[in-house]
């Protein structure tokens, strides 16, 4: 037993415990797959497909990719100089670094799903309010990423750049940003990807797009529209991943 | 020209000095070469000159006036007419030689145009210039991360010369090139600093390079000057004070 010691047994046996603690408080039992043909019997109303609203689908995940894609570069471009502020080597001030931190973590710990339904009131339906709910989110959670980003950044050029006597803003700004954009921009296009799962849940709460129709259909027993919605929705994914990375391997 | 009265650094939380009690004064024209072993207080030393190191106690005069007490707006009109360049270079990545020069200008221009990127043809002409005096005219347009360790350290040193500066500092300009590119460096530097009479202030883990190309030598020993003179007068017996090690210097607890 070279490999283990005490420590080692005692937190594996820790976890044994968490796992049953958590399979107990979720109700979690295997013996309930019995009636899977419930299961079955249900898939099989999702096939064929039905594509007689192919048109209004796409134009539908058209609107979703446009409510992903401007929340999160919206996000992104609100939270740039917010993280500048709350990274401990470029805030201008310890009181200004302190408060946009907790600001971020305030922000960022309100879901979409609430800021979407607070907005909803003022609002109404539409994706307008999904937008801005998923814009807050990210201004929190890029500004962090960023932020983090920012303080890990080589000091060198920073530093060359006050001996040239610019000022600190530009200094900062000229000497940090160049570095770490491809990682900006690999956080971004994860929050995109991101986005465009949340604006799926924000459509059930009429925030419009592919989910909302996939809501609807659901709703209303349309099995052979909801199959194609889910496969829209994978391709679209997909997509966006292969996207991402092109971009990266360009940027790098 | 630049004078350093009783100039005292300590780190918090260390013991000890990083620079102790050290007044010197340099005149325009000479090439100063600053001998000590690592942690002997020379980049604290070189970084004090333009207050990229503020010191705990002491003044620094540049031209008669004291600078400790400026403000940051002063502070940069000191440091824009001073080049550096430095052991790693710290040119900016993912940009061209020519912007990384340009960027030497920024203490002259109002911050605007340095986000915007706008600059005058004169601009425009002097970084050119400067890029050639260096040999790197073919590579205007080349990234920097895509350059050799000394074609790197020559937009380091183009950098620091579209500054137009008095003075030139070197925190070891050389320490991370190999002798033959370090030799041709210090060449360059030489050249350079006899034709624009500049003074130069480089420090330099390698002796030789110093007697060979400096006017005046100084050594640091745990934080106190312990040598200052012409390199001729810097032999076998300064060398083992400056180098040889005390078994028990302890710098931090």
């Amino acid at each position: 037993m070279v490999w283990f010691k005490r420590r080692n047994l005692i937190t594996f046996i820790l976890l044994t415990f968490f796992v049953y603690i958590s399979m107990r408080l979720t109700e979690f039992d295997l013996t309930k797959f019995k009636d899977f043909r419930n299961m079955i019997d249900f898939l099989s109303q999702w096939f064929p497909m039905d594509y007689s609203k192919l048109p209004a689908m796409l134009q539908d995940t058209l609107e979703t990719l446009a409510m992903a894609f401007l929340g999160s570069i919206l996000g992104l471009l609100i939270a740039l100089p917010f993280s500048f502020a709350a990274a401990r080597n470029t805030a201008p001030s310890k009181l200004l670094f302190h408060s946009t931190r907790i600001g971020l973590s305030l922000v960022r710990s309100i879901p979409e799903i609430v800021f979407g339904l607070i907005l909803l009131t003022t609002l109404g339906l539409g994706p307008f309010p999904a937008v801005l709910a998923i814009m807050f989110h990210n201004v929190g959670v890029l500004g962090k990423l960023v932020s983090e980003l920012i303080e890990a950044a080589d000091r060198g050029p920073q530093e060359a750049m006050k001996a040239v006597g610019a000022k600190n803003w530009i200094a900062y700004l000229f000497s940090v940003l160049p570095q770490i954009w491809p990682n900006v921009l690999s956080h971004y296009f994860y929050r995109f990807e991101v986005a465009i799962r949340t604006s799926l849940i924000l459509g059930f709460i009429g925030g419009g797009g592919i989910g909302q129709r996939l809501f609807n259909d659901f709703k209303t027993f349309q099995y052979s529209s909801v199959s194609l919605d889910v496969f829209i929705i994978m391709l679209m994914v997909i997509a966006v991943d292969f996207f991402g990375s092109y971009v990266r391997n360009r940027v790098i | 020209m630049i004078e350093l009265k009783h100039l005292s650094v300590r780190y918090p939380r260390t013991v000890q000095d990083a620079l102790s009690d050290v007044s010197v004064s340099f005149q325009k024209g000479e090439f100063v070469c600053i001998l000590g072993k690592s942690g002997a207080g020379k980049s604290t030393f070189i970084r004090c000159l333009n207050r990229l190191q503020k010191p705990t106690s002491g003044e620094v005069f540049l031209d008669g006036l004291p600078i400790m007490d400026k403000n940051e707006f002063e502070i940069r009109q000191v440091r824009r007419e001073m080049g550096m360049i430095f052991q790693h270079f710290n040119l900016i990545p993912r940009m061209s030689v020519l912007q990384n020069v340009l960027t030497g200008t920024f203490g002259y221009r109002h911050s605007l145009r340095n986000l915007v990127g706008l600059f005058t043809a004169k601009e425009l002409e002097s970084a050119k210039q400067v890029i050639d005096d260096v040999g790197l005219s073919e590579m205007l347009h080349r990234r920097v991360e895509n350059l050799s360790g000394g074609q790197k350290q020559r937009v380091g040193i183009a950098r620091a010369l579209v500054q137009q500066p008095r003075i030139l500092l070197g925190d070891e300009p050389v320490a991370s090139l190999d002798p033959g590119t370090a030799n041709h460096i210090f060449t360059l530097l030489k050249d350079l600093h006899d034709r624009l009479g500049l003074l130069t202030v480089i420090n330099v883990h390698d002796i030789n390079l110093a007697k060979r190309y400096a006017s005046r030598i100084i050594a640091l020993k745990e934080g106190h000057l312990i040598f200052d003179g012409i390199p001729e007068n810097f032999t076998e017996n300064e060398f083992h004070e400056t180098y040889e090690s005390k078994p028990k210097s302890v710098l931090f607890h």
